[in-house]
């Protein structure tokens, strides 16, 4: 039993009743674990096998093996490596936008406040929205000829969209406006988590705002915002519905879009599984990396 | 004895439940969701009170209409038995054996004549030439334009053209009057522009325009028999053709970056712009005051004859098919041969449905029946249409990586895109053992 | 820090405050513009100067919910009479009702339909998503596991791969088990999306309540199962808030598959809000009703939990 029971008394009387604590760990996680693999298994041992074909899903004709073809073709394609270093800078700008508007957020809002239920529930109402209603919507909100950014910020017939290196940062801004409500409901958990006391005893050794918000707040919240971070840029690599509806610059085809086009309308599917997997491991390689941050600042 | 009686009995239940299902016979057609799939409904709908069997039209959103469809026949499903399928999906599906060949049905029903010979081409033959068939044209399409009646009959506006061009403000007959037009309605100062075009290069929208100037500039994609494309889809005619497409979008509304019907249909509702090119199939938005403002002022005209007096339309528009996974095919065939009867085509036009029975377009009724008829019958005789074959959408992808770029960017010249073009078709041809 | 406030504490305050207004006027208008052109008249919804002041209709919810078609002649005025009041809004805007042929009975968008799914599957599959994250959570984040780590990252990495490429093949593997087209199909596929996310939300919040808390109430005789819902499970449910929050937002805006995955029985609203293009001009104000339809009930369950949402983590500190 003991080497079940880490951070617990192993000798407590808890073990002599009820269910042991072997059964109970097992109970609460195999479940889980089980069901992620079948759910899993099949669709990525099919995607794998069919990286190597010239499988197209499209036909019934059978799938060939090509072996390292998919992977040579796509990491000779300059097309390819364009759409990896335009879904680089958005997932960098959309991420920091995210962490910087949405912690800012949670510092205003962590405060006694009236209303203060009313206004984190109104702040998080852009993130309830459909990602295609709300590409939609932006197209018309950036529209030089009737949409109201224009009119009420005074820009004339700015163009947004059109032109091919803002449309990057317009795109970028829907994903800020619609994800940053996420940073903030989870840095605003941690942040209350903070004990009061420390900062009264910060205020009593007199130190700075800056001090208190660099060796108190920021080290406490790390773990919760960094958890926050994995998961904004996990999805920030897989963004696809309103950067499909709001622009078709070259410019601003993610990686989602240009594996879409492939897998669903040249139907090369063999090679978009192939793009996939490559994919895959970069964000495994950055999570991975996040991960390690995320229990280093738990240790602390 | 009893055992014999026992069996009669469940013989005789199993045929008394199965009975129903045998004499009420029902077909599934799929379509995308728009107003024409619920004009084709309502027509179906009579043959139901002819026949007796129960036909639903069963719609999906646009945007997801191809994957849907391609993703039920990899999985040889059996939901549809008829599919009213875009022109550019016959290689694909027949190739991939999900369409019923047809070949017979149409000989014996004599289709080429029997529909506008164009169509047929189009719509319904695989490979080019080959006389295979494997759709019947249904809902036929193609690229028109609308224009601003209003802006091009106003006295001063008909002055100051002639004086400027030297000749009489008309509705465009050749694409150096389109041009001249769209400049001179040009004026970003007023909020108006010269026109709209298609720009979204997510599908098919960019190409589809630009096809409009190809076509009738007497260019060509390529040869379809023997996939030759250097020579052919750079000559000096398809880069003329391209520089015209590329001067057009100076003269959009600003934003004019990813458009396509609705933005187009946008652009005469909200007086945008003087001209506007769009599928027929959208522009009974066009004349419904309800839902256009300048429903009055609003007319019509085919796509523009290039320099040489070629004049030709990108086709939009689908046939529609038998799918080879349907449990119910017989009955499918005898749907199909209601649906080409002539009193029946006359029927799915007097509906809303655009026809490509010859003789219902040719004739008088239907073309007085709404402004844009008698350019919609012009046009259906000479429509061209981009490749049919499996792997249209990686042409696609790459004439969308290679076009954009240069009529919204300005990047390059037309001669470079297109020779650009031409090497990446050639390759992919290649890919496809197409071409050696 | 309770009593006492000096005047640059107060004014730092009041800037707060000026802030969080500013926030919640960026953040909001584009939520306002899509709720005003929910009661817009079609011709209002892109007008420059924008149209603030305006005439409620409920158009574009008669809209919303019927199948309709250009009229093309103008309806005759007996008709338009005898019409009941939603049929006339939409003859008003130039179209007509589609009716069955056979009853004459108007012919449904199937949005009802699409909505009731939607809020069946989300609300099951983000029950289910929740409870079994939270036991994970807890399970790792109290015992020890064999290769801890690893586990989690392959729980984090079911979320990584990109979803048009799970696509085909869930597709068969639905296809081959009959799940095509179900509620249960979508609720386990939902289910398994919202699980990576909900086990590691979980385990950083359980990870924060102290275990001494749980010491005691062993040591005063509770089971460990009793520990973990009398104790634990309270302490924790400012995290199992936000986790369900979320969960339910992704399960219910999920696009991709919920189209793929359906075709008549099980299918949800999002793939049919934007797609009212029909006639070639698309209707804002439709689009934006069904959204705003859409956007209520997140908004409610987002709201009656909010006290849950702020309540923080109070026993944070005893941490060491």
């Amino acid at each position: 039993m003991a080497d079940v029971m880490t951070r617990l008394e192993p000798n407590s009387r808890a073990a002599a009743r009820g269910l042991s604590d072997l059964s109970i760990r097992n109970l609460f996680i195999i479940p889980t674990i089980t069901f992620l693999i079948v759910f899993n298994v099949f669709p990525l041992i099919y995607s794998l096998y069919t990286g190597f074909t010239d499988y197209r899903a499209s036909t019934t004709a059978p799938a060939n093996w090509v072996g390292l073809a998919n992977f040579r073709e796509l990491l000779s394609d300059p097309f390819i490596w364009r759409n990896f270093t335009i879904t680089a800078k958005y997932v960098v700008i959309s991420v920091t936008g995210q962490v910087i508007v949405g912690f800012g957020l949670a510092m205003l809002l962590n405060r006694p406040m009236a209303l203060k239920g009313l206004i984190t529930t109104l702040l998080m109402l852009p993130m309830m929205l459909s990602p295609a209603v709300v590409g939609l919507f932006w197209k018309l909100l950036y529209d030089p000829s009737f949409g109201i950014i224009n009119y009420f910020l005074g820009l004339g017939k700015f163009e947004w969209l059109a032109d091919p290196q803002m449309a990057l940062w317009a795109v970028a801004m829907v994903d800020i406006w619609m994800w940053s409500p996420f940073v903030m409901l989870l840095s605003l958990a941690g942040l209350s988590a903070v004990p009061k006391h420390l900062y009264e005893a910060a205020e009593i050794d007199r130190a700075g705002p800056f001090y208190t918000f660099f060796r108190i707040t920021l080290p406490l919240v790390a773990p919760i915002l960094m958890i926050a971070i994995i998961f904004r840029t996990m999805e920030a690599f897989k963004t696809f519905d309103h950067a499909y509806i709001l622009s078709s610059q070259p410019t601003t085809e993610l990686i989602a879009i240009r594996l879409y086009k492939m897998a669903f309308l040249e139907w090369q599917t063999g090679l978009s599984s192939a793009f996939a997997y490559i994919v895959l491991i970069v964000v495994v390689a950055i999570t991975n990396i996040y991960v390690k941050y995320l229990n280093k600042a738990k240790a602390r | 004895m009893h055992r014999q009686v026992c069996r009669l009995m469940a013989g005789a239940a199993v045929i008394a439940l199965s009975a129903p299902a045998a004499y009420s016979q029902e077909l599934t057609i799929f379509w995308a969701e728009w107003d024409p799939a619920n004009y084709l409904q309502e027509l179906v709908n009579e043959y139901e009170a002819e026949t007796g069997v129960t036909v639903t039209v069963e719609t999906t959103p646009w945007q997801d209409f191809q994957t849907k469809a391609f993703t039920e026949f990899n999985a040889r499903g059996s939901a549809y038995d008829m599919i009213v399928g875009d022109s550019q999906w016959l290689g694909a599906a027949s190739e991939g054996g999900h369409y019923v060949d047809l070949t017979e049905f149409f000989q014996k029903h004599n289709l080429g004549e029997v529909m506008a010979p164009a169509t047929v081409k189009y719509y319904a033959e695989y490979p080019g030439n080959s006389g295979k068939y494997w759709a019947i044209p249904a809902e036929g399409d193609a690229v028109g334009w609308a224009y601003r009646k209003d802006w091009f009959e106003d006295p001063a506006e008909m002055e100051a053209f002639k004086a400027k061009y030297g000749y009489d403000l008309a509705p465009p007959t050749t694409w150096a009057q389109l041009l001249d037009i769209a400049e001179f309605f040009h004026r970003p100062d007023q909020n108006r522009y010269g026109v709209a075009i298609y720009t979204d290069n997510s599908y098919d929208g960019l190409v589809m325009g630009v096809e409009n100037a190809l076509f009738s500039y007497g260019a060509e994609l390529g040869d379809p028999s023997t996939y030759q494309v250097d020579g052919i889809l750079n000559s000096d005619k398809a880069v003329a053709a391209l520089d015209a497409y590329r001067k057009l979008y100076g003269f959009t509304p600003p934003g004019w970056s990813k458009t396509f019907f609705v933005e187009n249909n946008q652009a005469i509702t909200e007086n945008l712009a003087a001209m506007s090119m769009n599928y027929f199939a959208f522009f009974p938005a066009l004349v419904n005051p309800a839902t256009n403002p300048n429903a009055a002022n609003t007319g019509f005209f085919a796509n523009p004859a290039g320099p040489d007096g070629d004049q030709f339309a990108a086709l939009g528009g689908q046939g529609i098919s038998i799918v080879s996974y349907s449990e119910n095919q017989e009955e499918a065939f005898k749907f199909l041969e209601w649906f080409i009867r002539d009193d029946v085509q006359k029927r799915w036009a007097e509906l809303g449905g655009y026809t490509a029975h010859a003789k219902t377009l040719e004739s008088e009724e239907f073309r007085k029946a709404t402004p844009y008829n008698e350019a919609f019958f012009q046009t259906m005789f000479k429509v061209k249409d981009f490749w049919a074959v499996p792997e249209y959408a990686e042409l696609l992808t790459a004439a969308n990586q290679r076009i954009y770029p240069f009529v919204v960017g300005g990047e390059g010249t037309a001669k470079e895109v297109l020779d650009a073009l031409a090497n990446d078709w050639t390759e992919t041809f290649k890919k496809y053992g197409r071409i050696k | 820090m309770a009593e006492i406030k000096t005047k640059g504490e107060m004014l730092f305050n009041r800037g707060a405050i000026l802030a969080v207004v500013v926030a919640l006027i960026i953040m909001l208008t584009p939520i306002y513009w899509i709720a005003a052109t929910s009661f817009k008249a079609r011709n209002l919804a892109t007008t420059i100067p924008p149209t603030v002041v305006f005439e409620p209709t409920l158009a574009p919810f008669a809209k919303l919910f019927t199948k309709r078609s250009q009229l093309r002649e103008p309806v005759a005025p007996e008709v338009y009479e005898a019409a009941p009041w939603w049929e006339k809004l939409i003859y008003d805007g130039g179209e007509q009702v589609v009716r069955n042929k056979k009853t004459n009975e108007p012919t449904s968008s199937g949005f009802g339909n699409r909505y009731m799914n939607s809020l069946i599957v989300s609300i099951i599959s983000t029950f289910l998503a929740v409870s079994m994250g939270t036991l994970t959570a807890y399970g790792f984040s109290r015992f020890r596991v064999p290769g801890e780590q690893d586990w989690l990252f392959f729980i984090l990495s079911t979320r990584m791969l990109p979803p048009v490429v799970v696509a085909i093949p869930m597709f068969l593997m639905y296809r081959a088990v009959g799940l095509h087209d179900t509620h249960i199909g979508l609720i386990i596929l939902y289910t398994a999306f919202n699980l990576s996310f909900a086990v590691w939300i979980m385990k950083g919040f359980i990870d924060e309540i102290p275990r001494e808390y749980e010491e005691a109430a062993l040591v005063d005789g509770y089971t460990r199962m009793e520990a973990f819902f009398k104790i634990v499970l309270p302490e924790a449910l400012t995290g199992i808030a936000a986790t369900a929050v979320f969960c339910f937002i992704t399960a219910w805006n999920e696009y991709a598959f919920a189209l793929m995955m359906t075709s008549k029985n099980a299918q949800t609203a999002p793939p049919y809000i934007p797609s009212q293009v029909g006639s070639g001009l698309s209707d804002w104000t439709v689009i934006a009703s069904g959204a705003f339809l859409f956007l209520v009930p997140v908004a409610i369950f987002t709201f009656l939990l909010r006290n849950h949402l702020l309540r923080g983590m109070s026993f944070g500190a005893i941490r060491k």
